[in-house]
Parts: C-alpha cells; sequence; structure tokens
C-alpha cells in the first residue's frame, strides 16, 4: 500500500481524485479508463441513468468495490488497496441502512462505539450531531418508530459524527416522497453550505443533480460525457446525450441539412424548407445533422406567421400552472413546447412554432455537439 | 323509487344469504373443535395417567382396573426420588450438559454460518456442501464411532464426553446462514464503513438483527440436550455424572420396578422443558417449524 502524499491540499487542489480507473466483473467493463477530479469543498454531481456506473464508481471511492486497475487518491493519498473504514470518508446509503435494533442515538454512535470511544464522548458526539439536523427529539427512538425524513436525517447523522474528510451519497433520497425530496435537497444544500465538506452525490435525477451540485460529471456507459457547472451542461451540452439527459422536459431534436458552414455558422434547411442560421464551432463539411431546440425556446405563435419554422397541431396540453407544456404533432415528429402559464391553446388547434435560433444546437453523427 | 327497494330487498337478500353461510362456517367450526378437543384429550390422557399415577402408593398402581384418582394421595414418591435418590446431581448434570450443548452449539453455528453466508474464502462451498452432507447422516448411526472417538480422547465418564458429540449440529449452522443471507447487503457495507470488523459485525450487526432466530434455536437446542437419552446413556456409567434421562433408569430397590417412583421422576425431569416450552411457546413453536421447513 503506497501512502504517499502527492500534494498538500490547499482549496482549490482535487480532494478526490480517480486516476484512470476501470472496473470489470468478469468479461463486462463497467467502467473504462475514468479519470476523474473533485475539488476540495465542492458539491460533486454523479448524473446518469441507471447502469451508467455511477454508483459502482461512488463504491470504489468508498473502497467498497475493488479498482480493477487505475488508481483513487483522497487528500493526496493514494488508498486504492485501504479498507473503506481508514479512507476517512463516510457514504450515506439509499437504503440509509440504519441497524433497525439500535436507537438512533446508538445508530450514530456506532462507528464511534466500534473505535472503542468512551461512552461519555460517544454521548456527547451523537447529541452534536442530532443538534445539527434536529434529532434530538428522536434520540432514543428506533428507526422504524421514525418517518423518512427523520431516517435519512439519522443517515446522514451517522456519516456526520465521523467527521470524515468527504461524503458520499448514493441516491440518498430516492426513497422519499416528492415534497419531502425538495425539502431534504434544501437541507442537505444548507448541510454543504455550513460545513463546507467536500460531498460527492450520486444521482439519476436530473434535478437534484442541478440544483444541488456545482459540478456535475454526466456518465454515460461507464464513460464521462461531461463535466460541468449546472448551466454549463444545460447551455452548452458537449453532446446529444447531455443534451437529452439535461433537463426537463426533455431537449427535442430532428434531422435537419446543412445548406453551408462558414465560420461559426451553420445555415441549416429545416424539413419545411425555411433555413435559419445556427452557431456552430466545429463540423466542417457535415451535410446533415440533428438540430436539438429546448421546450422552452419555440414559442407557439399564429401558423400564418412569417415567423413560423413550423405549423403544428396541438396533441396535449398539460397546464403547471407557472408554464404550459404542449405536445404538438409537426412534420418533423412530435415536439415538446413550453410557453408561459396562461398560454391559450387548445388541443386539436393547429399552431405555428418559431424557433429561438440563438439557442438552437446542432448535433453530428456522432452525436457530438458541432 | 321502486329501483330503491329493489336495492333494499337485494341488500336483504345478501343479508339472510350471508347470515346463512356463517351458521355454516360456525357448525364446521364446531365439528372440528370437537375433533381437535377430543384429539386432544387421546394425546394429553397418558400425560394425565402419568402424573396421576405418581400420587398413587405403589400397592395402588399394581391393583388391577383402571383408577382415574388416586385412593389414597400419597406424595411419597416424590419423596423417595427427592431424599434418596441423587436426582439433585442429575439436574445439576442436565443442566451444565445442556447448557454448555446450548452455548456452544448456537455460537458455533452463529459463526460458521456467518463465515459461509458472509465471508469469501478458499473452498467455502465445499465447507457448505460438507455441512450439507453432514446433515444427511443419522446422528444414531455414528453413535459407535463417537464413542471409539471420546473414548481415545479419554472422555467416556465424563461431562465434556456427553457434550462433545452434541455439537454436530448442521441444521443450526445452515438456519443461521440462511438469515444471514438474507440481511440486506447495505448494512454490512455500512458497518464496514464505520469500521466494524468482522467479529463487530457478527455481534453487533447480524447476531443482534437475528435475534429471535438465535432464541428459537437456543430453546429447541436445550430442549433437545436435556431430552438426549441414548449418547448420555452410553458415555457415562457413574451415577454421579449421570443427566437426569438417564437417572430415570436408576430409581428402582431390591423390589424391582417400582412405577410410581419411575414416573415421579420421569415428571420431575419433564418439568424444565415443559416449563421452557411454556414461557417460549411462540419461540419453540418457530424453532420447529424452521428446522422442519429445512428438514422438509
Amino acid at each position: 500500500m503506497s501512502a504517499a502524499p502527492v500534494e498538500t491540499g490547499d482549496a482549490a487542489a482535487p480532494h478526490v481524485e480517480l486516476r484512470r480507473v476501470t472496473k470489470r466483473y468478469g468479461p463486462v467493463t463497467a467502467i473504462s479508463d475514468l479519470s476523474l477530479t473533485v475539488d476540495k469543498g465542492s458539491f460533486t454531481a454523479l448524473l446518469g441513468p441507471s447502469g451508467c456506473g455511477k454508483s459502482t464508481l461512488l463504491r470504489m471511492i468508498a473502497g467498497l468495490e475493488a479498482i480493477t486497475a487505475g488508481q483513487c487518491f483522497i487528500d493526496g493519498v493514494d488508498v486504492s488497496d485501504m479498507p473503506p473504514a481508514q479512507r476517512r470518508i463516510a457514504m450515506v446509503f439509499q437504503s440509509y441502512a440504519l441497524y433497525p435494533h439500535m436507537t438512533v442515538r446508538q445508530n450514530i454512535a456506532f462507528s464511534l462505539s466500534v473505535a472503542g470511544q468512551p461512552k461519555k464522548v460517544q454521548n456527547e458526539r451523537a447529541l452534536e450531531v442530532a443538534r445539527i439536523l434536529q434529532l434530538e427529539p428522536f434520540l432514543d427512538r428506533r428507526p422504524a418508530e421514525l418517518s423518512g425524513g427523520q431516517r435519512q436525517r439519522v443517515a446522514i447523522g451517522r456519516a456526520l459524527v465521523r467527521k470524515p474528510e468527504a461524503f458520499l451519497f448514493d441516491e440518498p433520497l430516492s426513497n422519499l416522497d416528492a415534497k419531502l425530496r425538495v425539502q431534504m435537497r434544501f437541507e442537505l444544500a444548507k448541510l454543504h453550505a455550513d460545513l463546507g465538506t467536500t460531498m460527492v452525490y450520486v444521482t439519476h435525477d436530473q434535478t437534484e443533480a442541478m440544483t444541488l451540485a456545482d459540478k456535475i460529471v454526466v456518465l454515460d456507459k461507464g464513460v464521462i460525457s461531461q463535466v460541468g457547472s449546472p448551466l454549463e451542461l444545460y447551455n452548452a451540452p458537449a453532446n446529444k446525450f447531455v443534451a437529452a439527459f439535461i433537463g426537463s422536459p426533455s431537449m427535442n431534436f430532428f434531422g435537419v441539412d446543412i445548406a453551408a458552414i462558414s465560420g461559426r455558422t451553420a445555415t441549416v434547411v429545416l424539413p419545411g424548407g425555411r433555413t435559419v442560421e445556427i452557431g456552430v464551432t466545429t463540423g466542417a463539411g457535415a451535410r446533415s445533422a440533428e438540430l436539438g431546440v429546448r421546450p422552452e425556446h419555440l414559442t407557439v405563435v399564429d401558423p400564418r406567421d412569417p415567423a413560423a419554422a413550423f405549423a403544428g397541431k396541438v396533441a396535449i396540453i398539460e397546464h403547471l400552472g407557472s408554464s404550459t407544456i404542449l405536445y404538438v404533432e409537426t412534420p418533423v415528429g412530435q415536439l415538446v413546447v413550453e410557453g408561459e402559464g396562461d398560454l391559450a391553446a387548445k388541443s386539436g388547434e393547429t399552431i405555428g412554432l418559431r424557433l429561438n435560433q440563438n439557442h438552437a444546437r446542432l448535433f453530428g453523427v456522432t452525436g457530438a455537439t458541432l | 323509487m321502486t329501483a330503491s327497494v329493489s336495492t333494499a330487498d337485494l341488500s336483504a337478500q345478501t343479508g339472510a344469504r350471508r347470515l346463512a353461510s356463517l351458521r355454516r362456517v360456525d357448525l364446521a367450526g364446531l365439528v372440528i373443535t370437537v375433533a381437535t378437543l377430543l384429539g386432544a384429550i387421546f394425546w394429553a390422557f397418558p400425560l394425565y395417567w402419568g402424573l396421576v399415577t405418581t400420587f398413587k402408593p405403589e400397592y395402588e398402581v399394581v391393583r388391577p382396573g383402571v383408577a382415574l384418582w388416586p385412593a389414597h394421595f400419597t406424595l411419597e414418591n416424590y419423596g423417595h426420588v427427592l431424599l434418596e435418590t441423587k436426582i439433585g446431581l442429575w439436574y445439576i448434570n442436565s443442566l451444565i450438559t445442556s447448557g454448555a450443548v446450548t452455548v456452544i452449539v448456537v455460537m458455533m453455528a452463529a459463526s460458521a454460518g456467518y463465515a459461509i453466508s458472509q465471508l469469501d474464502f478458499p473452498f467455502r462451498r465445499y465447507f457448505w456442501w460438507m455441512i450439507l452432507a453432514s446433515f444427511m447422516v443419522p446422528i444414531p448411526a455414528l453413535i459407535v464411532n463417537h464413542f471409539i472417538l471420546m473414548s481415545q480422547f479419554r472422555l467416556i465418564n465424563t461431562l465434556a464426553g456427553v457434550v462433545g458429540p452434541q455439537l454436530i449440529a448442521p441444521v443450526t449452522v445452515i438456519i443461521y446462514k440462511q438469515f444471514f443471507d438474507s440481511v440486506p447487503k447495505d448494512f454490512r457495507e455500512a458497518a464496514v464503513m464505520d469500521g466494524a470488523s468482522e467479529f463487530q459485525l457478527l455481534f453487533r450487526i447480524y447476531l443482534p438483527m437475528n435475534w429471535g432466530i438465535t432464541t428459537a434455536l437456543a430453546i429447541i437446542t436445550f430442549i433437545g440436550a436435556w431430552n438426549l437419552f441414548l449418547w448420555p446413556f452410553l458415555a457415562v456409567s457413574s451415577e454421579d455424572l449421570m443427566n437426569i434421562t438417564v437417572g430415570i433408569t436408576q430409581v428402582h430397590d431390591a423390589f424391582g420396578v417400582q412405577y410410581a417412583r419411575d414416573l415421579a421422576v420421569a415428571m420431575l425431569a419433564a418439568l424444565p422443558v415443559a416449563l421452557v416450552y411454556l414461557i417460549f411457546q411462540r419461540r419453540v413453536t418457530q424453532a420447529i417449524m424452521l428446522s422442519a421447513g429445512i428438514k422438509g
């Protein structure tokens, strides 16, 4: 076991670092040659659909999964072969994994108890953590007597009591109902702001990732698709996968022909024959591409409006109060449109759609953004 | 209006039908209750007969005919057994050996079950097969081997010799293994992250989480060890080292078999087991169902 400090941890230094890690289960490669750095004090979300390897990645950092090849560093120390308990990290499980036969106090103090800390210290620390998480009234209850949100807080408390270098969260909110999830999301964000400890958070819910994280790592089939801040991912997706995964409702895609690319502008011929100009950075020589446009960047106009890119028939309307979602059948397929809350449209009505071309993106045949 | 009347009619009809079906169910219930009651009486009669006999003087026991109640009530048989025999010592021997068997079997089986269920070590699968295979061999078939083994260990005529062969308890290991298998992996991982060792995992997470099964297995192991006759009978010939079950065979005098005294010592021998059963009824039933499920 090599334990040589590579660098001292100042604020900007990578706190958790994976270097070219690979994870294979027999013949199946779950993660292949992946490198990732998590800055000290950051809240990093690992986001992706189920089976993309995000939990495996987290479990490799935790030490619950052996790394097939590559290295894992925590605070500059190679922990690749270290047992989980020595890595000075704490993990919150999706199922909370609260010991059912122990009280909240015992659950929180379990790590101190197995380390042989005196009872007095255990009690003090459990109380201290319970105070932060507002669990004091429940210290002598068992997990079965707690609500979902309280159990979640106990699970966090159990991580907190160890004063870890970093917290690992494995889809911690997925067992909660929608309302509680929003509340716990806020509490987690507050906890991160108060503690300033590095947090790595696995989720398949892009809203959670967008709202909580300062950095999102989008994973697809064991490979990093893109790393960036929530708005970077939203506004400048590196590829079609990220564009489709981030944002709700999802981005609309349809095939277009490229008439010409000059400099940073591509002239695109829409299926109806209209041409629009879309900003690009690469893609010289491409003849066709997919155009991606977010629902809020399509505007409902009169079908005879000369600015309308397409005309289409409204199939379904969803009124969400603050916004209205329209599913519109157009010559390029079904498009999802997000409009104002008081948008007056009727099902079956023919409408025109204007495209906000400044926000549209072109994706090449490989899926990469042009 | 007509519609509402017909609805009322309909509901009255359904009500009557339901009542009729209830009555039918009740009748079936009555028949079953009577049948089970008869069965219970039939089953309990020997117990009653035995108990009543202990309160009869010996001459009344051997008198022809059936007397359901002692003509002359006496505690003389119990007096004899308690004062003239070594029953106190036999009780203590039974307690020591059954207690030791219970503690050692539960600890060993829990540890073995945990290792096979949770740890990764070479030949784990073979160990598991060996335990399953050993469970196919009836213990009485090995009794000669056990005797020779114990005599080579110089443990014949010792309490340790009585305990030794009773420690083979594959069923207990199998039950523990299956219960530990069903503990979600997250508990283990959370405890590992918290720095728990394998021993702490077993004794602070896995065993307490399956506390019910441990008590059930302990009780059934204790009852089994207490009731065991053949092996303690073979392993010990000194009266001072006998278990209560073996001790029963020692209660005769120059006049030969004394039924009332024999039954009195049998009643005393059965008393602790009966008490354990009455106190832990639910757990015992659970344990029997578990082991029956596996033996099934």
